[in-house]
Formats: structure tokens, sequence, C-alpha cells
């Protein structure tokens, strides 16, 4: 098809569109995380306390809050085509102050770790738990455009990891911070290394977005120069 | 229109207007952008083809109008357009490099084999009388086998019972003509 037939029939029937604000989308996405983590902490069967709780029990779980909230700013900022790129600096900086209160808390305990089974019902919260979290992300993305896939989604998912694991770990206190780090951090790590690969196919180029199906279709006759 | 929405810019404005459904406006806008596309492709894809630049000129504008919700028009839009051209042009390179990893590049075959005689028009006319000549010269047996089979056409039990030989004998007949005709004519050529 010819370019200019391609203008013409793009602007042909052109309907207007919602403008797809970052901003808002991010804040209600992460109004509905916090809300379904907190839900979900709650009705999690054998719940223990925080009561005596000091601040190097509060103090990671600030961490994981802001890591949460600004991966989620970070996810859905880079959905948008010339997007600041300090954006994706903050979560990385709020991701290494968290793992740096959890390793700085307490010494590695191999053992320990390995002993602590009971923290599948933690890794079951952030990987099946966080499941309907990432599937909303990836609806509310879909609307944008996001050119590099891979790195929204990693913080998108990084962004659900950080609030499953805060719900987790105000639901099941944990005394060790080497076991959190071992079995929490893998958790999120196994949702990010999940999620980034398949964000090509859910959110990439080759994905068809109603509009650019319709097109493409138009374009089916091999194009010419004007 | 409030302070809050007023576009940096001519583009920005006109796409301002096309997120509103202004299609006269979105017209000029990719008829004024699609130039620009077009020296950023030729430049960055310098061996590309016309139709394959135009290919991936067609690509970018397909993209600003399935994301064209994203733009923000109070934010410039140059930066925003050169994005998207910018991921399209890796987004191809990529596709480009999948394509030629899978390739095997392979040299042209000869249609037939090399030698010149090989390829020489065996279906040519060559030289009639010569032939004729060369057929009258062949001795009586020879020469009727050849008249009947290739000549006329005739099958070989045909031929055969027309001569009153065997069928064998009027094949060992036809390969010593098919030889000295072959070798009459290769004399006469040479």
């Amino acid at each position: 098809m010819n370019t200019d037939d391609l203008i013409d029939r793009l602007a042909t029937d052109l309907r207007p569109v919602k403008p797809w604000r970052p901003g808002p989308k991010a804040a209600g996405w992460l109004t509905g995380a916090v809300l379904y983590v907190a839900v979900l902490a709650l009705v999690m069967p054998g719940r223990g306390g925080t009561g005596g709780a000091g601040l190097s029990f509060w103090l990671p779980q600030l961490a994981a809050l802001a890591t949460g909230v600004l991966a989620g700013v970070a996810a859905f900022a880079s959905a948008v085509p010339a997007y600041p790129k300090h954006v994706l600096v903050w979560p990385a900086v709020a991701a290494l102050l968290w793992l740096t209160t959890l390793a700085a808390g307490a010494p590695w305990e191999t053992r320990a770790i390995v002993a602590a089974q009971h923290e599948w019902r933690c890794v079951s919260f952030i990987l099946a738990g966080g499941a309907p979290l990432v599937a909303a992300s990836a609806a509310m993305l879909r609307g944008a455009a996001p050119l590099a896939p891979r790195v929204t989604a990693a913080f998108a998912a990084l962004a659900v990891g950080a609030l499953t694991n805060l719900g987790a770990c105000l639901s099941l206190p944990h005394a060790s911070h080497a076991v959190t780090l071992a079995w929490h951090g893998g958790a999120v790590l196994v949702l990010v290394a999940a999620c980034a690969p398949a964000a090509r196919f859910v959110l990439g180029p080759t994905r068809s977005s109603p509009g650019a199906a319709r097109a493409s279709t138009d374009r089916s006759t091999p194009s010419r120069p004007r | 229109m409030p302070e809050r929405l007023s576009p940096s810019d001519d583009l920005g404005r006109l796409m301002h207007a096309a997120q509103q459904g202004d299609s006269a406006a979105y017209v000029e806008l990719l008829r004024t952008i699609t130039p620009r596309i077009r020296r950023i492709v030729r430049r960055q894809r310098g061996f590309a083809g016309a139709a394959d630049v135009e290919d991936l000129v067609q690509d970018v504008l397909l993209s600003v109008h399935a994301v064209r919700a994203t733009y923000d028009p109070t934010r410039p839009f140059v930066p925003w357009l050169l994005a998207i051209v910018r991921h399209r042009l890796a987004d191809a390179a990529r596709r480009y490099a999948r394509a030629a990893g899978r390739e095997v590049r392979i040299d042209e075959d000869d249609v037939t084999f090399a030698e010149l005689a090989t390829n020489e028009g065996s279906e040519a006319a060559g030289d009639a009388e010569a032939l004729r000549a060369a057929v009258r010269a062949l001795p009586q047996g020879q020469r009727q086998a050849i008249e009947l089979l290739k000549l006329e056409g005739r099958s070989l039990r045909e031929a055969a019972a027309i001569c009153g030989t065997s069928e064998g004998a009027l094949k060992v007949a036809t390969h010593r003509a098919l030889a000295t005709l072959r070798r009459t004519l290769g004399t006469n050529r040479s």
C-alpha cells in the first residue's frame, strides 16, 4: 500500500482516544494491589502477630513497600514513549536498600534456611497470590506502548513481588532475616525471571492491538515508495 | 484550552487534536512527520532498498496510530515520536538479524553442466541436408531401422514385423545407425 493511502486510511473514521496517563494508572493499580495484599494477608491461615516487632523488622518492610510502589510507578511510566529514565533508578535504589536491611539484619544461616520448609507458604503467597496482580498490570499496560516490554514487565513483577512479600511478612513474621532473604528474595526473582521473557508476547510489538491488526491487514499488498 | 493541556509545539497541537478525533489534523500531522521519518530511516538504514525503507516508515506510522493515546500534550511531540522510531528501527534490525541467521547462502547452481559442449543446443535444427545424406548413406538394414523407428515413430514390434527381423536385431541395427550418424555428422561438423 502506498504511504499516502495508508495515512488516508488511518485518518478515516479516526475515533477520539482517552489519553493514557501513567500516573493515574499506576496510582489505581497500586491502590488495588495494596488492598488486595492486605485482604490476602488477613485471610491467610495461621497468621502471626507483629506486636512486639522492632525497628529491625519494620525497616525491611518499609523498604519493601517503597520498592513495590516505586517499581509500580516505573512499570507504568516505562510504558510510554520518551519516559524520563530516572523513574527506573528509584526502584532499583529501594530494592537495594531492602536487600541491605535484610542482609545486614542477620548472618547467613544455611542450615536454618534449608530447614525452613514452612516458607513454602510464603513462596506460594508471593507467586500464586501475585499472579492476579501480574495479570491486572498486564491488562492495564496493554493499553499503552511498552517499547521495551521486558523492562516494563520486570518492574511490574518486582512491584508485585515486593508487595506480596510485604503481605507474607506481615501475615507470618519471620525470626530470621536470612530465611526471609533466601526464600522471599528467591520467589521475587522467580517472578521477575518468569515475567520478563513472557512480556515480549504479551506487551511487545509482536502482539496485535486492534488498530494495528486492522491496519496490518490493509497492508497485505506490498508497499510502494512515493 | 486549559494551561495544563497546552501542547508545546505545532505537532503536539495537531496530535492533541487527533486524540480528540480531528481527522484533518491527523492527516496534516502524519503528512508532516512522514518525510522526517523517511529521512531518519534512510540515514539509519542506508543499505535498505526503497521498498524496505517505505515498509519501515509505514511500521512507524502504524505504531504512532496504535499508541497515540500515550502522547501527553503537555510534553514535546518530537521526543515521543523519535522514541517510537528508534524502537521500531531496533525491532526491524532484530528481525533482520534473526532472518539472516536462518538463511544459508549457497552458490548459484548451473542449470545444466558447466561444460560448453553439454550445453550446446541439441534441439537446434543443424544441417538438415547433411542429415538426409548421412541417412541415405547408411546400410540398408540400419537405414530402414532409423526410418521406421525414429522418423516414422513406429513401435519396436511394428518395425520388426515390417523388416521381418527380431526386435533384438532391430535394436542393434538402430544403435549402429545412430553411432554411424553421430560419427558422420560429427566429422562433417568438425
